[in-house]
């Protein structure tokens, strides 16, 4: 097959993080602005191609996005290798409120998406979104970025011990030897704040746009 | 009364729940139904209880899987509703009406679902009520029988020799009986009429049964005194236990007498130095290499067109290529029947639990019920597909299994992480222990045995031997020992001398042993450890299903706390023995729901690795 020498840049955004972070309802505020009756934990992923709702009715042209929402559900997590490779970007939903509990599960999630082959050859720019900035009780978005640069550092001696045979699926994450930071990864890592139930997703609209080029 | 009927997508989001019924539902059901049954492949069985603090649903659901929405009814379960299915599929049917994938309010079926009800609920009325008329009739009859046999025993205990004030008694209640017998027995004899021809019938075998009634009571009423008799003696024989003081007696296994201790411990421990120990440096354990796939040049032989498939029972060839070339309309069970057989005993040629299998097929054939037939694809690859989709599911593993993680969060508390290696006999505890700390030693972690195996011969040796190969520290007590405190010192002993892991062996045990079970629940509650390991063999057939429920239900009945440890993971050993049977491996992880952790595949110390699950699932639908 005859291949263009440079593909169309993608217009997908994934949207992922584990069960319950507001996956599902972060997606039905960048569809349709607002949550609707609320969501149960998903059992598929729920996939749409439309422009933003907060840029329906705008002057310029605005090109649609296709956006994609992972279910969290550790059983489900073979359905990300179908969506990752074609990614132009990915969202990664933290639920601020309950964090300190599911940190482990959290920064294992992230170490997973950030040493996945195709996000490191491509380089594809990760936003890490506190959601549920809403509750009174939730997190700050540094005190969540430092944790988690805390336990993928700790991850990576626990996991360094994979083989250099294949790299298909893992890459050491940062320079080795130094505390690990987001500012290491070589595709760009950003962190974001949201609030799904009440439509204050403004960070995750701005990444989108900035990765969807018309 | 229905708590709640909610309709929502599998994507996830809430098309509509019924307003009027607006209790609030107590915890989490919906979640908890979808997590621990819907995406655990049990969407074939019937319903689903859920108990959170303050109150106690049952769940049941329906899928429509064309449009891929999901109905679920919740109720109370001491109400035992029994419109819910009915009432579920009439709303499935009314609701996929009005369903559209681009519209998401749907308030205008409020009213239909109230229509809906009252119709569902009024049928069950109708229902109850028909089965109250039939009762009154029978009752009756019972009476009548009854109160004869009641009368003819009055007569005939008037007549036996018994002494004392009873006598009167027994004549005036016969007496009464007898006229109420002869009352009822024109009952029966109205209602025998009505019965035509076996009325009389009736009259003269209720007599016979009067008689046969009597004879019973007799025995009922000496059972009944004996009854009084050996409780009274209980009584008493329980005043006298007391007294005496409980010896702890020997375990006698079979009538043999009692014997000589024949601990032949090797009393001298410094001795063992003069041989010339090697460490075991075998290389890289087999756990640390990447398991290479082969390519999936096998795959798509089901397409259409692309050459014949021995495999398809269709009818005709014509018809089912026409068939398939057109998509059929929507697959009903039928369908889907033949297909799904198949599958089952492919799975169960591969060594799957036949109760396994046949629970799987149930849930993918709930998953494709009602689907529309894409354009070029049969039957078969669909439900292949969705099988195929269904065991990458279960054998995913929903939590992680990365013990170094964990080896090191405990580090961090300055705790050692216990291993406890539990199983039946003769799958291979001991050797699989001694792979796990080659492993744990390779990865720079200060691993400690302990041998709480205190019954098997040689146990204790075996351990040792493989302590000093792998020069690591065994903490043991010789034989005859209670398990649970040689592993509580042991742990202690661990925390002194700073091992990051404790690697706890136990004695092989049958799941139906009561009293092993619960020393192993005892071994297990006293020390709390972080990991239960359930060591099974991939040999294992359809007994798989029942050790791992026994031991989880041993491990929960018999424990003291309120969340009781149950099996955290599945060591799977002898995997080289199996060559392409590897459904043990899928029985396991579907009865427990435990992850495979480790898989023992050889009997030297490299031998140890991950399960990989994508060549599981292909070896299974070969």
């Amino acid at each position: 097959a005859v291949r263009l020498l440079r593909r169309p840049k993608s217009n997908t955004i994934v949207l992922s993080g584990l069960s319950g972070s507001g996956k599902t309802i972060l997606f039905y505020q960048l569809r349709d602005g607002s949550s609707h009756q609320g969501t149960v934990t998903s059992m598929e992923p729920n996939e749409g191609t439309f422009i933003l709702h907060s840029e329906a009715g705008k002057e310029r042209k605005v090109k649609p996005v296709h956006i994609v929402d992972v279910p969290g559900h550790p059983r489900l997590l073979p359905k990300l290798d179908e969506f990752l490779p074609e990614a132009a970007g990915i969202v990664f939903v933290v639920d601020a409120l309950e964090f300190l509990p599911n940190l482990r599960g959290v920064s294992e999630y992230l170490y997973d998406i950030l040493t996945k082959a195709s996000v490191v050859k491509k380089k594809v720019p990760v936003l890490i979104c506190c959601n549920k900035t809403e509750k009174v009780t939730a997190h700050t978005k540094d005190f969540i970025c430092k944790q988690l640069e805390k336990e993928i550092d700790k991850l990576r001696t626990s996991r360094s011990a994979v083989s250099d045979a294949d790299v298909a699926n893992d890459h050491t994450l940062g320079t080795p030897g130094k505390t690990f930071s987001f500012s290491q990864c070589t595709n760009k890592v950003s962190v974001g704040e949201a609030s799904g139930l009440t439509s204050k997703i403004a960070d995750v609209e701005q990444f989108i746009r900035d990765n969807v080029k018309p | 009364m229905l708590e709640q009927l909610l309709i929502f997508t599998r994507g996830g989001l809430i098309l509509w729940t019924c307003k009027e019924l607006g209790n609030a539902l107590k915890g989490s059901p919906i979640d908890t139904l979808i997590r621990f049954c819907l995406l655990e492949e049990r969407s074939g069985s019937n319903s689903y209880n859920y108990d959170a603090p303050g109150a106690a649903y049952t769940l049941k659901w329906t899928f429509h899987n064309e449009l891929g929405l999901v109905f679920v009814a919740v109720y109370q379960r001491i109400l035992r509703l029994l419109y819910v299915d009915e009432l579920l599929s009439m709303v499935k049917r009314e609701f996929c009406e009005i369903y559209d994938p681009k519209r998401i309010d749907y308030n205008d079926f409020d009213e239909t679902f109230r229509q809906l009800r009252k119709e569902a609920e009024a049928r069950t009325e109708d229902l109850k009520k028909s089965k109250q008329v039939g009762r009154p009739v029978n009752d009756s009859k019972k009476q009548g029988h009854v109160k004869k046999g009641g009368a003819d025993g009055g007569n005939k205990k008037k007549s036996e020799a018994k002494g004392g004030s009873d006598d009167d008694d027994d004549n005036r209640a016969g007496h009464n009986k007898l006229e109420n017998g002869h009352s009822n027995g024109h009952h029966i004899e109205t209602d025998g009429s009505r019965g035509l021809a076996i009325g009389n019938g009736k009259e003269n075998a209720s007599v016979n049964v009067g008689a046969f009634d009597v004879s019973k009571l007799q025995k009922l009423k000496n059972k009944g005194g004996k009854k009084n008799d050996t409780a009274v003696s209980d009584s008493k024989g329980a005043k006298a236990d007391p007294k005496k003081k409980a010896t702890k007696k020997n375990r006698v296994w079979d009538d043999s007498p009692s014997q000589s201790k024949l601990d032949f411990t090797d009393p001298v421990e410094n001795g063992n130095e003069n041989i010339d120990v090697v460490a075991a440096n075998q290389g890289e354990s087999m756990m640390d290499k990447e398991e290479v796939v082969s390519s999936d040049s096998e795959d798509d032989e089901d397409e259409v067109g692309k050459g014949s498939a021995p495999n398809s029972k269709k009818k005709g060839w014509f018809s089912s290529m026409f068939q398939s070339i057109a998509g059929k309309a929507n697959l009903e069970k039928s369908d889907l029947e033949p297909a799904l057989k198949a599958l089952k005993d492919r799975l169960m040629t591969k060594n799957v639990a036949e109760e396994i299998a046949e629970k799987l097929c149930e849930s993918v054939a709930a998953s494709l019920e009602g689907k529309k037939l894409a354009s070029f694809t049969r039957i078969s690859s669909t439900v292949q597909a969705a099988m195929e989709d269904a065991l990458v599911r279960i054998l995913t593993p929903k939590r992680s299994i990365d013990i170094l993680r964990d080896v090191h969060a405990a580090k961090e508390q300055r705790k050692p992480y216990v291993v406890v290696f539990v199983g039946v006999n003769g799958v291979g505890k001991s050797t699989n222990l001694a792979k796990v700390a080659y492993w744990l030693q390779q990865h720079n972690v200060s691993v400690m045995m302990a041998a709480c195996d205190t019954f098997r011969s040689g146990a204790v040796e075996q351990l040792r031997t493989h302590a000093r190969r792998l020069q690591i520290p065994i903490f043991e007590k010789g034989y005859e020992k209670d398990p649970a405190m040689v592993a509580k010192e042991a742990i202690q002993e661990a925390t002194r001398n700073g091992s990051d892991v404790v690697l706890v062996d136990t004695a092989g045990r049958m799941q139906d042993n009561e009293p092993l079970m619960r020393a192993l629940s005892k071994l297990v509650n006293l020390n709390n450890p972080d990991l239960v390991l359930f060591v099974g063999e991939a040999l294992v057939g359809n007994d798989a299903v029942d050790q791992l429920s026994k031991f989880n239900q041993k491990l929960a009945d018999l424990s003291t706390s309120p969340n009781p440890r149950l099996i955290d993971g599945i060591l799977l050993t002898k995997f080289d023995t199996i060559d392409d049977k590897v459904g043990a491996a899928l029985s396991m992880v579907y009865i427990s729901g435990a992850p495979v952790m480790f898989v023992g595949c050889g009997q030297s110390y490299t031998d140890l690795k991950k399960l990989n699950v994508k060549t599981i699932v292909k070896t299974l639908l070969k």
